[in-house]
């Protein structure tokens, strides 16, 4: 309307506020998530350490590396933007990663049978009560939370353990390839397996990045466009005055906790059937990755603050980062390295801009 | 070096305090502030929310540093480092540590060791034995009742011999029989040759146990009182002269005739404690303060209203058309802003948190952007928030619109009744009339409103009736209309807490 309104100046901790006025494209696109500070500095360093790589390799800046790299970090994405709920609510979970192996072995062992259950199912039941179960687990993490009364910290790590415990126990530590496996699943039931997250789009899309896009909108509207998502950011912000304005505290946590541990699930899931294959524990690397690609993308670990576009930016640094030194030749160990200095030098300028701006 | 010899430590006869200033921003906290502690008797110091009070207190404790003026203690001049290091306070909420036995409590800082554990003396020891604590010396001070962690407190000052003791509101929290071994360690730290302050709200106390009573308003001391002219009728007096000239709005109290009750207790108790049996009713377009010093159990009944676990008995709740209602329909405003504001989100956000579908939202729970957006700025227009913007973070305004906010905030919910526990406090004088005039416009539509109030002033000024809570139980209720101005109110509340028991 004026610039007057778009002037506002913003504290760092009113971004991603959504309420309310009129205004200019500056000021709309900073309700949107999209223009901050913490994002303007991530599209900055993801230009430049783009053109770093691209100066050492000339593939890198090619169509097919690209949509491989999103295909790659579709799974961390996914649960980095429901780990950002959790976080923003003021809480964490640390059990996504062994969450995310256990619900792919569970699937395995539910459908293809082996391992330590005397049953097995056809492959969507097995489907729905792998999901059944990681809704339990994702209820039990709030349970602990919130009724019982301990920290997330000490709850979800917990369950990172219970988790990948009850991973090897189930699946007998065991590798299940359902292509291969004896007996075969029914052809049917393969072909539903794999178009989960091994089916080619049109211009050699993988379904992965389809996958990855639908849920960037959904938790974008969620978060940007509903009451969840003004309260819950009010829940993180300051818990204390959300008991006096009566806000559901307790319902929201359970939410955030159910969907991530469904999600992290999920993911394994989607990944488990892009590969064929399941190894045990092949999600403990990802614990990681998913906390800083949500605090790289902008959001406080003690809550209130955080945004799903921010958070994408973050994954897409972390994918970038690991893509770009694979095709240099770095090895792994060495890529641990830069994704962990990057981490810690992202979240230092984030504050020490905070400190600048005061 | 840093530390005085023990040996030296001179035990101080007379703190002399003058032209003390102190501000913060535009408030004058301090404003050439002159006052004479001397030994022999505890030396009192009353003054109501904002005073300049506490900044003293801290002033003395070397917790804050003066504008300009002196403190001198025997004659000489002391800095504040020395402040920090004759000076001992024991507070309302003790400062130790409670992860600490009560014995390590009192090393803390004075270890005398480098490398060894440190281990109390015999000397220590014995302070501990003379406060009654020695027994506890070995339990941890966190599981300690609220008295010998007091006491704990009192030991440190006595082990580092500190010449000035400041007690903040010292028996707040205390059961009789506690307060009543408080008073007598205090004398006997006199009785050492020590200066010792009480800063009370406890008139009764002050009285009781002070031989001269400082009466702190507007950042100096505006009268000493001692002797015959020391009682409780003249501290109220002094306290609330200055607001002499306070006028109650002219529009009358809604006539009692055709008042409904909005809400009434029964047999009202609080799950802690702090009341029982406590029973009245708040009528439509009534504005009803509680008042009762800390630990009187006035707040805790304010506050139990709103609340569903807090207390137990008979609540009831009525809507507009005289229908039971539930305590959803009760809105209640804390005392500290922080405790249920939103500093992360916008003004606008703050003024629409309490609401839901369908004011702000969808029925499918998506949020309507431009209804949020309209509302918010009918809500800034209706309160005068002074705000260019709904968009623009909270922090970003003073103390008095913020509170403006929380208040907007809450009656846009349309509740019945509002409860609120000191709205204007650390607000200025502007912000205060507007938030009473706010109060007002509120209660006329047939609606109440509870206040729990530390300051009769404002009682007097926004009420329309005044209940005394004093230990657990309301002592009086006052139509404020009967009082010609606030001084009458005063006195008659100091007779009442007087009588008690």
């Amino acid at each position: 309307m004026n610039s007057l309104e778009s002037s506002a100046p913003r504290g760092p901790g009113a971004d991603g506020d959504d309420a309310v006025t009129r205004e200019g494209v500056r000021t709309r696109l900073q309700r949107l998530g999209i223009a901050s500070l913490q994002t303007y500095g991530l599209v900055i360093a993801i230009l430049l350490i783009g053109a770093f790589f691209q100066s050492q390799r000339s593939e890198f800046f090619t169509l097919d590396n690209f949509v491989a790299l999103l295909r790659a970090m579709a799974s961390l994405a996914m649960i980095a933007f429901a780990q950002l709920f959790v976080i923003i609510s003021g809480e964490l979970d640390l059990s996504v990663g062994s969450v995310y192996s256990l619900a792919a072995s569970s699937l395995a062992v539910l459908w293809l049978g082996g391992g330590n259950l005397p049953f097995h199912f056809p492959f969507l039941v097995a489907l729905l009560i792998t999901l059944v179960m990681l809704a339990a687990i994702g209820s039990i993490n709030a349970f602990l939370t919130t009724v019982v009364g301990i920290p997330s910290f000490i709850a979800t790590l917990g369950m990172l353990s219970v988790a990948s415990g009850a991973e090897l126990w189930i699946g007998n530590a065991g590798n299940f390839t359902p292509a291969y496996n004896t007996p075969l699943p029914p052809r049917g039931e393969l072909a539903t397996f794999q178009s989960l997250g091994a089916t080619q789009l049109p211009l050699n899309i993988p379904i992965q990045v389809l996958w990855l896009l639908a849920f960037f909108i959904v938790f974008w509207i969620v978060r940007h466009r509903t009451l969840f998502g003004f309260r819950l950011l009010a829940l993180g912000g300051n818990p204390e005055a959300s008991r006096v304005v009566r806000l559901p505290g307790r319902r929201y946590k359970f939410i955030v906790f159910i969907v991530c541990s469904v999600v992290a699930g999920f993911a394994g899931i989607l990944d488990f059937s892009y590969v064929g294959s399941v190894a045990p524990n092949g999600g403990g690397s990802l614990t990681f990755p998913v906390f800083a690609a949500v605090v790289i993308g902008g959001a406080s670990l003690s809550g209130g603050r955080g945004t799903v576009f921010g958070t994408l930016l973050g994954a897409i640094l972390l994918a970038l980062l690991q893509n770009g030194l694979a095709l240099i030749g770095a090895g792994a160990f060495a890529q641990d390295v830069f994704v962990g200095v990057v981490t810690i030098a992202a979240v230092s300028v984030d504050r020490l801009a905070a400190r600048i701006r005061k | 070096m840093s530390s005085v010899q023990r040996t030296e430590a001179v035990t101080a006869s007379t703190a002399r305090l003058s032209g003390l200033t102190r501000s913060f921003g535009e408030t004058q906290a301090l404003n050439g502030l002159d006052l004479e502690i001397s030994s022999g008797a505890v030396l009192g110091i009353a003054g109501p929310n904002g005073s300049g009070k506490s900044t003293l207190m801290r002033i003395l404790g070397g917790e804050d540093a003066l504008d300009s003026g002196t403190v001198t203690i025997n004659g000489e001049l002391v800095s504040r480092g020395l402040l920090a290091h004759m000076v001992a306070v024991v507070h309302q909420e003790p400062q130790i540590w409670p992860n600490l036995t009560i014995a390590q409590n009192l090393l803390v800082g004075r270890e005398h060791s480098r490398y060894r554990l440190p281990a109390i003396s015999a000397g220590e020891a014995m302070i501990l034995a003379d406060l009654g604590i020695a027994t506890e010396g070995d339990r941890e001070a966190g599981s300690c009742s609220l008295a010998v962690r007091q006491r704990t407190e009192i030991a440190r000052a006595i082990a580092r011999d500190a010449s000035i003791v400041l007690f903040d509101e010292p028996n707040s929290a205390l059961s009789e029989e506690e307060s009543v071994a408080l008073f007598r360690h205090m004398d006997s730290l006199v009785a050492r040759g020590r200066l010792v302050v009480l800063v009370s709200h406890r008139l009764g106390d002050l009285v009781a146990h002070c031989g001269r009573v400082a009466v702190v308003r507007n950042g100096r001391v505006v009268t000493v009182l001692s002797g015959s002219l020391l009682s409780e009728e003249a501290i109220a007096r002094e306290l609330v002269v200055g607001h002499a000239h306070v006028q109650r709005s002219t529009q009358a109290a809604g006539g009692s005739s055709h008042r409904r009750d909005i809400m009434s207790v029964e047999g009202w108790t609080h799950i802690g404690g702090a009341f029982r049996d406590v029973s009245f009713a708040v009528g439509s377009g009534e504005i009803l303060a509680i008042v009762g010093v800390e630990g009187s159990g006035a707040r805790e009944l304010v506050q139990s209203i709103a609340s569903d676990v807090k207390a137990r008995g008979r609540r009831s709740i009525f809507d507009e058309r005289g229908q039971a209602t539930s305590v959803r329909r009760v809105a209640y405003l804390c005392a500290d802003r922080r405790d249920m504001l939103f500093g992360n989100l916008s003004v606008g956000g703050n003024l629409t948190i309490r609401l839901g579908i369908p004011e702000i939202a969808f029925l499918g729970g998506l949020l309507s952007l431009r209804r949020q957006r309209a509302l918010a700025q009918k809500l800034l227009r209706r309160f005068g928030v002074r705000a260019r913007t709904p968009l623009q973070p909270l922090p970003s305004l003073s103390g008095g619109n913020q509170q403006k906010v929380a208040i907007a905030a809450a009656i846009a919910r349309e509740p019945m009744l509002l409860v609120l526990e000191e709205p204007t406090r650390g607000v200025d004088v502007g912000s205060k009339a507007e938030i009473y005039d706010i109060l007002r416009t509120f209660t006329s539509s047939g609606v109440a409103a509870i206040l729990y109030c530390t300051e009769l002033p404002e009682a007097f000024e926004v009420a329309d009736r005044l209940l005394v809570v004093d230990r657990g139980v309301v002592r009086t209720a006052l139509d404020v209309h009967a009082f010609a101005d606030v001084t009458a109110l005063a006195e008659t509340v100091a007779t009442t807490e007087r009588i008690r028991a």
